[in-house]
């Protein structure tokens, strides 16, 4: 006979039997697969042979890898800094307008909810050595004979995605900060303004303190996102000029759909796993430390 | 009254209303379903036409035909998916290294007695086209049609500054010099090098003119000769790098951009399928007139073309009809069916059976490139047979790579050939050819 105890925990239990069901099947397993496929030399149509940590020591070892690995950081590293510091300054605007305030916003929303795609086709017009709107521009203002090798140059092809991503993800922080900026008391503000502080210490000493997890948190999303991105590089350069702009996901490609090497192409995508778990350990401890 | 005598007129009321709803199956209802997976070309009028082939030859076998198509982009992503859950179509278009891919996998049924009902009809297969279908004396696909790479090039230009059309790989640089140095062209030389098809296609081109083929006649590994190699890699390099004929922005073009490229009037020249006349042509181009093609170049070990984008039919053997699928492709390549479908392809499909080759058809002088451009071409792995490792190669763009690390990370042309040379023996260590 079940105790009332016993019984509530059975009905626990059953309630949240889908959810968990639906997370291992769309998660876990996944996951765990790609994670055991990276360990194994997988060739498209043949079984999988185990063979431990070989794919990781040899990607470790091959000088491709090792440029990928660093464009994907500096893809990453750089798309973030400036997402944050463009999502910050959109919120701070947003804040402050008072008439027009949903359309500015839903205006600003827009690159954010464009499909991808779209988006890298149109930095690629829109940089085109002959047709680009932007050279086109910059020649006709008379600032550049030639048109510029946005795409061609190797370290303007990198600013070059860089530059379309930030596009495409600045809207998600400044959304999400414009939330967060919503639930700082105006008290605080009116407190720092009887002491006398300044724009710039009320923002460093009110607004950054008050919302700093959300900031944690868009960060964190966004850098897995980024560092996952697949569409922006492979429109826009295909990983070049040479792998100039080669990163971890269109690496993965390579290896596992165009040479068919599934083992290898998985680890290589789980590369920035150690990377992208530490971040998520970070700031879930931060967070739950503020909660304390 | 009993629930019986009350259901009785419902249940005739439901008889006569399904009879008349339902849809009539017809006198030539299909006996069961097959899949066809095409390539989508940049000939919208010729797929249609294929199109309509195909569903007349599956009616023909009592089949009702489901078409997917796939671009050169995703097919393989379309093809891994589908090699994996063994969902593979019934009939299978594939490019190039399909068939040797599929066929080592064992996943291509024997197709030799469709080959033998087609030969009958348009005669011997190419032996070039061969190389991509045949392996260990039976054919596992059927040749379909070769799209030829060839050299776009602006006659007009050339008239202006006095020169004649290039045969050779360095009398490309020098024009592109003279052209640069008129001021009619910054960036003349159009030539990509990147992961595209107008990368890889002239990059096997341009080493095996050189005499730098990495596999011996049976297709082992024999590795990359460097002298060669370094000189073919200096001539077109030194366009990037020394003479800047050549932009970088190239090295990032999509397949398309080329075309756009030379249609907008920016370079001179450029290689690419003909679709960029079938473009000039259904848009009524002002540059149609000064468009002209050329059999891409030769080099000091001759003229040693690639014939990369060349299409064949397979039969995957995970379809469980496989004698009508089999009687379909027989049907699409059947003399009436082909002839309809090659002269409405606007010079894209290029036949590789003998007797086509010799039709009216291609009696124009682009024509004629075309169709030589095609006779004279190798498969990939020349010259060798195609082999999963030399797909490889192609596919990991080893050979454009080698040419970028040059021009992009300034390696000498010494290290990048010692590098992909590194990168091909890896690759045939693991698909050691059989």
């Amino acid at each position: 006979m079940l105790t009332d105890r016993h019984r509530e925990q059975l009905l626990g239990y059953t309630m949240i039997a889908p959810v968990a069901i639906f997370l291992a099947a769309l998660v876990a397993y996944p996951f765990l697969s790609a994670i055991y496929l990276s360990l194994t030399e997988k060739i498209v149509g043949y079984p999988a042979h185990f063979v431990g940590l070989r794919n990781y020591a040899n990607l470790l070892d091959s000088g491709r890898f090792r440029i990928v690995a660093w464009n994907s950081a500096v893809f990453t590293v750089a798309s973030i800094a400036v997402k944050l510091v463009i999502g910050m300054a959109m919120a701070l605007a947003l804040h402050q307008v008072v008439r027009g305030n949903q359309f500015i916003r839903g205006i600003l929303l827009l690159p954010w909810i464009i499909p991808t795609v779209v988006i890298a086709l149109t930095w690629k017009w829109l940089l085109d050595l002959f047709r680009g709107l932007v050279n086109v521009t910059l020649i006709d203002v008379g600032v550049v004979k030639s048109g510029v090798h946005w795409l061609g140059d190797p370290s303007l092809a990198m600013l070059s995605v860089v530059m379309a991503n930030i596009w495409r993800g600045f809207p998600f922080f400044g959304v999400s900060f414009l939330a967060a900026l919503q639930t700082v008391p105006q008290e605080l503000y009116d407190a720092a303004d009887v002491d006398g502080a300044g724009s710039w210490q009320k923002f460093w000493r009110i607004t950054l303190p008050s919302i700093k997890s959300v900031v944690a948190v868009v960060t964190l999303l966004s850098t897995i996102v980024t560092l996952n991105d697949f569409n922006i590089v492979f429109i826009m350069t295909r990983g070049g000029p040479g792998a100039a702009t080669h990163i971890f996901a269109t690496y993965s490609y390579e290896l596992g759909i165009m040479s068919q090497r599934w083992g290898v192409a998985m680890a290589a995508s789980m590369a920035s796993l150690p990377l992208v778990a530490l971040l998520i350990v970070g700031v879930v401890r931060y967070l739950h430390r503020e909660e304390e | 009254m009993s629930t019986l005598t009350r259901l009785t007129p419902l249940a005739v009321l439901l008889i006569v209303v399904v009879a008349l709803v339902a849809p009539d199956p017809g006198p030539t209802a299909a006996a069961g379903k097959l899949s066809l997976w095409r390539l989508k070309t940049y000939i919208p009028p010729a797929d249609k036409i294929l199109d309509a082939n195909a569903q007349e030859c599956a009616k023909k076998a009592g089949m009702e035909l489901a078409i997917q198509t796939y671009t050169f982009d995703d097919m393989w992503t379309k093809y891994t998916a589908a090699i994996e859950s063994k969902t593979l179509p019934d009939i299978a278009e594939l490019d190039a290294v399909g068939p040797a891919r599929l066929a080592n996998l064992g996943r291509l049924s024997d197709m030799s007695d469709v080959v033998g009902g087609v030969t009958k009809e348009l005669g011997p297969i190419l032996a070039n086209a061969e190389g991509a279908v045949k392996f260990g004396g039976k054919y596992y696909a059927v040749p379909h049609y070769g799209i030829p790479l060839v050299l776009f090039y602006r006659k007009d230009i050339l008239e202006k500054i006095g020169a004649e059309p290039p045969d050779t790989w360095e009398a490309i640089q020098q024009i592109s010099q003279k052209v640069k140095q008129a001021g009619i062209h910054d960036f003349p030389n159009g030539f990509p090098w990147n992961r595209t098809g107008d990368g890889y296609d002239p990059a096997m081109s341009l080493l095996w003119s050189y005499g730098a083929a990495w596999v011996d006649k049976s297709g082992k590994f024999t590795g990359i000769p460097k002298g060669p190699a370094v000189q073919a890699l200096k001539v077109v390099t030194s366009a990037y790098l020394v003479d800047k004929t050549a932009a970088f922005d190239y090295l990032s073009w999509s397949g398309s951009t080329n075309n756009e490229s030379f249609m907008a009037g920016k370079i001179t020249f450029t290689p690419n399928g003909p679709s960029i006349l079938f473009q000039e042509e259904s848009n009524k181009h002002p540059l149609q007139k000064d468009t002209a093609i050329k059999l891409m170049p030769k080099g000091p070990a001759g003229r040693n073309l690639a014939l990369t984008f060349v299409m064949n039919w397979g039969v995957p053997v995970d379809g469980k009809q496989q004698k009508e699928a089999k009687a379909v492709v027989g049907c699409i390549m059947s003399r009436t069916q082909w002839m309809k479908y090659m002269t409405g392809s606007f010079q894209q499909a290029v036949p590789l059976f003998a007797r086509p080759l010799d039709d009216p058809y291609w009696n124009t002088p682009n024509g004629k490139t075309i169709v030589e451009t095609v006779k004279l071409g190798h498969p990939v792995g020349w010259p060798g047979p195609t082999t999963p490792a030399a797909a490889e190669v192609v596919s990991s763009n080893v050979l454009t790579d080698m040419i970028t690390q040059v021009i992009v990370d300034k390696v000498t042309p010494e290290a990048a050939v010692d590098e992909a040379n590194k990168r091909i023996k890896e690759i045939y260590d693991r698909l050691p050819v059989k």
